[in-house]
Order: C-alpha cells, then structure tokens, then sequence
C-alpha cells in the first residue's frame, strides 16, 4: 500500500492547472487570427483565401466604406489569411480563450475608405490599396510603371482606354 | 454576399424556443452561480467528429474537467448543460430538440465549434440550417475547429461563472489617408514573388511563408552581402528540412543576380 503512495507521490501531477492559472500554449499552436489595422490595405486576399467565408469584404450602401468583417465564431484556423496577406497584417496568436456569452461579440470590423474613378466615379478599389500599388510601381520603376497615371481609372475605364489605343494601333498598321 | 434569394415557402423557418420568466430566472442563476456538479449531455447535430474527440480529452487526466464537477452523462435526463455540436443538419433538427425537451429546467445550452456557432464551413450547404441557435437558445459558443480541451475548459468556466469573457464586437474606422508600409521595400516585387512561389512549391502554404519571411528577413537585415546572410542563415539552421529550402532559395537568389 505505502509502495502505491510512493509512485504516485514519485509520478507527480500531471493535471494543468489551467483556469485557476495562465497558461502557456506552444509555439505554432493556430489561435485567434489577430487583425493589424494599420497595416491592412483591404486588397481583400484573406477573403478570397478564406475557406468558410469567416472572413468578408463588403461596400456599404453609401459606396464611401468597405467593410472588413471577420467572425471567429466561423473561423477554422487554417491560417490560410495568414498566407496569402501580402503586409503581414493578419496573424494566427496563440489565444485560444474566445468563448462568448452572446453571438454579436464574435464580430470584429474595421471600414476603409473607397476610391472612386476620376472618369466615371465608380468605386472600384480601397484608395488605401490604391495608394500602395501606387508606391510599388514607382518604386520598380520601368515598363512596370508606364501606366501609372490610370491608376486613378476602374477597370472598365482602363480597359475601354487600351481597347481605344489598340484600335488606334490597328488602324494605322492597316493604312500603312 | 452569400444570401441567395430563396422562395420563403421552400425554406423552413423554425420556431424560436421561448422560456418563460420563471425558467429564464432559474436559469440565469444557474449561469452565473453555481454550486454544484454540472452534468454535460452532449448531442452531435451532424459534425465531423473533431469536436466529440476533444471532448473526450478535455475529460482525460491531463486537462481533467471532473474536478470541476464537469462529468459526461449517457442520458438528457440527467444533463444541467447540453453540449451541441456540429451544424444543425435537416435531419439532426427532431433529436437536437427531443434532447433540449428531455433535459430538466433550468438547462444551460452551448455550442460547441465553428460548426455550432455558425454552421462553420458547411453554412451554405443545402441541408444545413446555421448554427444550432436558430433552433435553440444558446447561452455560450465556444468556437474553434475544433476547441481545444483548453478553449473547452474556458468556455465551461464561461458558462459557470468562473472567468470573464475576453471577446467583445468591435468595429473600427480607418484614417483616412492612412499609409501602409512597403513589406521588404528592398527586395524587388518580382524576386520576391519568385521567391514566395518557390518556398510554396517546396514546403507547403503555411509553413511555406513562414520560411519565406524568415528568408527574406535575413538577407534585409544588414544593408552587406546578401549571399552572406544566406549563408548564415543556412549555417545556424538546425532543422534539415529547413535548411534544404533556405539552401534552395539561396540558388534561386544566385539566379536572379545579374553580375556588373
């Protein structure tokens, strides 16, 4: 009997103590997807990737804001925003308590502000992600930047301007 | 987005489950003070089993929820809290309520994962009705795919009073004019999609990436000799199937550089 104390007393605890103490989770472990709203360009690539659609981009109805809107309560934490975000603005932490009382505090949202074409006035991109696509070709510089200026042009409208020039190509070459 | 427009006759539209004031008043002092054992019945609406395997180890010795008095019983009768898990299946929607009826009041309700929260990936699928709280009034979701036995026991010391939720709904407004810094403003747009394409062909999407960074981390750090900072890299990576990708993204490097 004393023999039995013993090993349990040698074998230890092997229980967490977990709510009563913090703890730890190992490195690598896919928790709550945190949201970096500075950095976020709202390209809209993690609601793409995102399989169950936790994750959405939506216009509001005054066409001024696109909404990023994630719902853990969908989440899988597969991590796949996590790949495909070009700027590091969404990460898996290793937060697992998420439990809620009511269905609401699942959401998180944040609304960027839209650009409009300078032709046509449509909204066509977040003027954030304009603005960044913007810098990158200026900073490549070259071929890649030559039509930098219709950066301020839906796509419809650019699409309408090359259709124009390539008419215009074709005619000539016809002539000549 | 995925709201289609369905003719209203073709969709069922459940009756919510009101409880009267008494039971609500029962139930909200079980919620937040209870004292004694809590006993689980839990009920699959149609899952893929993840979330009974947690169960199951969240009352193993390790993360032992029987010291909370937190036990599994075989029958409704005998349940304070029901555990559903899984979307609410057509099919699954007679038994999920048959067992929310059998349970004595006052009963606490939770769903359990991303599938009992909101129908988790299979929420657009044809015989699936959302979550389980269109049918039932839920009073914890725990979300996760699947919780882990940590999240489990959190979302029962939710449920019991024990801890406060962390999560809270938040919607914020950018700035407007707000600028977002380049990623790796050094390293030209292409050479770094090669090199993002190369490190998914070698090692997966998720870790894939995670290397990549770290790749690309290394050769921005110091403003000296990329070739360099690869190799050292290289040399202080112990894992091998790390370094067989760093050492593959260091030729494709070699590749993209045009000698003077």
């Amino acid at each position: 009997m004393f023999k039995l104390f013993k090993e349990i007393r040698n074998a230890g605890n092997a229980t967490t103590g977990y709510p009563f103490e913090p703890l730890e989770m190992p490195e690598g472990f896919r928790g709550k997807p945190e949201h970096n709203e500075t950095l976020c360009i709202a390209c809209g690539a993690c609601a793409i990737a995102c399989p169950p659609n936790a994750i959405t981009m939506e216009l509001s109805q005054d066409q001024e804001y696109m909404t990023w809107d994630i719902s853990y309560g969908r989440c899988i934490f597969c991590g796949r925003c996590q790949e495909v975000c070009p700027l590091f603005a969404i990460k898996l932490t290793t937060d697992f308590e998420l439990a809620v009382m009511s269905k609401d505090d699942l959401r998180e949202s944040c609304a960027y502000e839209v650009a409009h074409c300078e032709r046509c006035g449509k909204p066509y991109a977040v003027a954030k992600e304009v603005d960044y696509a913007r810098r990158i070709l200026a900073r490549e510089g070259g071929l890649a930047a030559a039509d930098i200026e219709k950066l301020d042009l839906c796509l419809d409208c650019r699409r309408a301007d090359d259709a124009v020039a390539f008419q215009k190509q074709s005619c000539e070459g016809g002539r000549a | 987005m995925f709201d289609y427009e369905v003719p209203s006759q073709l969709q069922y539209k459940p009756d919510p489950i009101v409880l009267d004031a008494k039971v609500a008043e029962a139930k909200d002092k079980l919620l937040h003070s209870i004292k004694r054992s809590v006993y689980v019945y839990r009920v699959d609406c149609g899952g893929c089993n993840g979330c009974e395997i947690e169960i199951f180890s969240t009352i193993t010795a390790v993360y032992d929820a029987e010291r909370f008095g937190i036990k599994v019983v075989p029958s409704p009768r005998h349940a304070d809290l029901l555990l559903y898990t899984g979307a609410m299946t057509r099919s699954m929607r007679e038994p999920a309520l048959r067992a929310y009826h059998a349970a004595p009041d006052p009963k606490i309700v939770m769903s359990y994962g991303a599938c009992g929260c909101t129908g988790g990936i299979f929420h657009d699928n044809y015989c699936v009705w959302g979550g389980t709280d269109p049918l039932l009034p839920v009073d914890v979701y725990v979300p996760g795919c699947p919780p882990s036995p940590q999240a489990t026991i959190y979302g029962f010391a939710v449920a019991l009073g024990l801890l406060d939720q962390k999560l809270h709904a938040s919607h914020h407004v950018a700035p407007a004019g707000e600028q977002a810094p380049l990623a790796f403003p050094a390293i030209p747009y292409k050479v770094r999609s090669a090199f993002e394409h190369e490190a998914h062909l070698m090692s997966g999407y998720y870790y894939g990436k995670q290397i990549v960074d770290e790749f690309m981390l290394a050769l921005t750090k110091e403003n000296t000799d990329v070739f360099a900072a690869a190799d050292r890299l290289i040399a202080d990576e112990k894992d091998t199937r790390k370094r067989a990708v760093f050492m593959d993204l260091k030729n494709l490097l070699a590749s993209k550089v045009v000698d003077a």
